[in-house]
């Protein structure tokens, strides 16, 4: 088996049709959209059609999670002894079993709310994360990139559980976010372990993690306004230990990407 | 009521654990340092295939078993410098080369549509062979020097058996077809004469017999 | 075609879906939940909004059953900007269904579409999708019980009325209103949380 497998040939059954985040960001109904008043995006259950709003978000979940587990999979294949510290792929092997877990979740969450597997497209942007062949740049692109994404997303549906008064949805994202802030702390811990006495290892995995976040921030889909459906939890960032800054930088960096989004959306080129 | 001074015995009656066992500090330390190295082996495998079987219920448990086989390799690691080795990579080998050239076949198989060639090498030949291996080192080794290993052993084991029936059940589930009936035994018949080629997966003397056919042949068998 | 159905926009051009073959749909279920021939159909698909922004709207106008739909509504959630054709169907049967009760199935005093709250909104979905399902359309019931619940509550009374909201065969807006009532008294939610629909994806 080689090392590195490349998003196009993640194994899946004929139920799931791949799609990229670029059709989705160049569809032209954006800038349809944007020239309207559709009032606040973000997900609520008293917004209009939230259910299938949260049911293509549980969807979204579901897929994600299985790509964080292959993801979580490959880095304990991909490195050898020397590359990658065995402790490390002893936590991402717990990682393993956790993801795999949370796909369980997902799927029951799934037939809760009424969708069907392969119900919607998948994009593998979130393995992509997972693809570099650096362990703390991998790291860095999953445990804190990918796994923040998910404490925000989990945290936004949990919070869409409480208000609607659904006890399974938010019992279910709350068992998962209590998992992924394990997962980003895991993160967090190794980039200090192994950067320790390379800053510039440790600024490279930085850079890369930020590259990332501004794709996970897919043109608006995350922020801190009201033109985002999910929503930046930073309490719980702070404690998966993302510091005020690294979080305000997020922030900045989904507002940027919203904006480079619209342009390209427009025609006009994005900016770096 | 009972006089709290009167002398007991220190094994209860019923306490009927001796001292002898087979290995002594340095067997049952190659032992471990070899059961390590196969768990690690196996779990970067069971971790690398998730992303390339395209069966959603043998994805999830292989993540999930990928976790049980990087827990046993931790257990080892924590039991190897009570065996008084403190490097605990020095004896984190494979048994022999025939066992390393197994383990490679093992994990060998990547394209998504072989899922039965994948779980055949696992739970018909290697988990088998492990189960066998940890079972008669928890019979052999002493119930009191050794006390910490069987204990490991015990909870592995039940993980073991656990994940050798659900393998095995996938299995049942994924061949529908004689070919595929065939293609099965081809790949266990393959890799069993691999192993069988090793002495089994700590060596010869896996079991505590070295064929004679076998033990003049592979490097590095046990006296 | 045996119904007048006009169809905005003439011609689509965010999404890649045909005119005709849509207006070919929209014969077939019109026809499948028996809207009389000489009812007229006036559809309008938003376009700009996909998937998953999923309404519909249905008002008796002059006579005349006038639909709005976002254009997420029939599409396929697996090929962006594609025509889920099984999906359409059943949505615009679902739609001249609920016409069909405005018309003369005793929905005849209900208020505009968009002046309903969603939890009326939910219970009548209900009522439609029951009998559409004994017509024999294929529909995904977990999905209408999700978006029931979300309106009428998590609770064994709202469970109930779900169940007898499927299976009736009959139902007025008056009906639906005691429904309503009865799902109010149950759910524990503060009222806050489940506004009249002030909100709409259609533009006023």
């Amino acid at each position: 088996m080689k090392k590195n497998l490349p998003p196009s040939e993640l194994a899946r059954d004929s139920r799931f049709v791949r799609s990229t985040i670029m059709d989705a960001i160049m569809d032209p109904r954006n800038l349809a959209m944007s020239e309207r008043d559709l009032g606040s995006a973000k997900l609520q259950p008293g917004r209009p059609a939230a259910a299938d709003r949260a049911r293509n978000l549980m969807h979204g979940i579901f897929t994600g999670e299985i790509q964080a587990l292959e993801g979580a999979g490959r880095t304990t294949f991909d490195f050898d002894d020397d590359e990658a510290p065995f402790a490390l792929k002893l936590d991402m092997a717990r990682q393993c079993w956790d993801e795999s877990r949370h796909v369980e979740i997902s799927v029951k969450l799934g037939d809760w709310m009424g969708t069907e597997i392969g119900e919607f497209n998948e994009a593998t942007f979130l393995y992509e994360a997972a693809c570099a062949t650096d362990p703390i740049l991998r790291l860095c692109g999953v445990n804190r990139a990918l796994e923040g994404l998910a404490i925000d997303v989990f945290n936004t549906m949990r919070e869409f559980g409480d208000i609607s008064g659904d006890p399974i949805l938010e019992f279910c994202e709350d068992w998962m976010l209590a998992d992924e802030v394990t997962h980003v702390k895991m993160g967090s811990d190794w980039l200090r372990r192994l950067t320790e006495n390379d800053p510039e290892r440790r600024e490279r995995a930085l850079e890369f993690q930020r590259g990332v976040d501004k794709l996970f921030s897919l043109g608006g889909f995350r922020g801190e306004t009201e033109e985002n459906p999910i929503q930046l939890a930073r309490k719980l960032r702070a404690m998966a230990g993302f510091s005020t800054d690294e979080i305000d930088e997020i922030s900045e960096i989904s507002v940027q990407a919203q904006e480079d989004a619209r342009a390209m959306s427009a025609g006009a080129a994005p900016s770096s | 009521m009972a006089d709290p001074l009167k002398p007991r015995p220190a094994f209860a009656p019923w306490d009927r654990r001796e001292i002898p066992g087979l290995f002594d500090v340095e067997e049952s330390a190659r032992r471990v340092g070899i059961y390590k190295w196969i768990e690690m082996r196996l779990f970067e495998t069971l971790g690398g295939w998730v992303a390339t079987v395209p069966e959603l219920d043998v994805k999830l448990v292989l993540g999930r078993h990928c976790y049980h086989h990087a827990w046993h390799a931790e257990l080892w690691d924590k039991r190897l410098p009570e065996l008084r080795e403190m490097n605990t990579t020095r004896l984190t080998v494979p048994a022999n080369d025939a066992m390393e050239e197994f383990m490679e076949s093992i994990r060998e198989p990547e394209a998504p549509e072989l899922t039965i060639e994948k779980l055949v090498g696992v739970y018909r030949v290697l988990i088998p062979r492990k189960v066998a291996a940890y079972t008669y080192h928890l019979n052999a080794t002493s119930r009191i020097t050794d006390a910490p290993t069987q204990r490991s052993l015990g909870f592995i084991l039940q993980d073991e058996h656990a994940d050798w029936t659900e393998g095995e059940m996938l299995l049942q589930s994924l061949i529908e077809t004689e070919d595929e009936v065939d293609r099965a035994a081809r790949r266990q018949v393959e890799l069993e004469k691999m192993v069988l080629r090793a002495g089994g997966i700590t060596g010869p003397g896996t079991l505590g017999e070295v064929p004679e056919s076998v033990g003049a042949q592979v490097e590095g068998a046990t006296a | 075609m045996s119904h007048s159905i006009s169809l905005t926009p003439e011609a689509f051009t965010l999404v890649k879906y045909d005119a005709a073959e849509l207006l070919a749909i929209a014969e077939a279920a019109a026809t499948s939940v028996g809207v009389p021939d000489d009812v007229a159909i006036s559809i309008e698909v938003d376009e700009a909004l996909p998937n998953p922004l999923i309404a519909s709207l249905v008002d008796d106008v002059d006579g005349t059953l006038t639909c709005w739909f976002t254009g997420g509504t029939f599409e396929d959630p697996q090929r962006q900007a594609e025509l889920q054709r099984d999906t359409a169907k059943v949505e615009l049967a679902a739609a001249f269904l609920r016409g069909r009760d405005r018309l003369g199935g005793g929905f005849e005093g209900a208020p505009p579409d968009g002046e309903i709250s969603d939890r009326q909104r939910a219970i009548w979905d209900v009522y439609t999708d029951g009998r559409l399902a004994r017509q024999g359309y294929r529909l995904n019931q977990a999905r209408r019980r999700y978006a029931y619940r979300l309106q009428a509550g998590f609770n064994d009374v709202a469970d109930a009325e779900y169940e007898q909201a499927w299976v009736a065969g009959a139902m007025s807006w008056d009906a639906l209103l005691a429904v309503e009532a009865r799902l109010a008294d149950a759910d524990p939610r503060p009222v806050s949380k489940k506004p009249i629909r002030r909100e709409s994806l259609r533009p006023s």
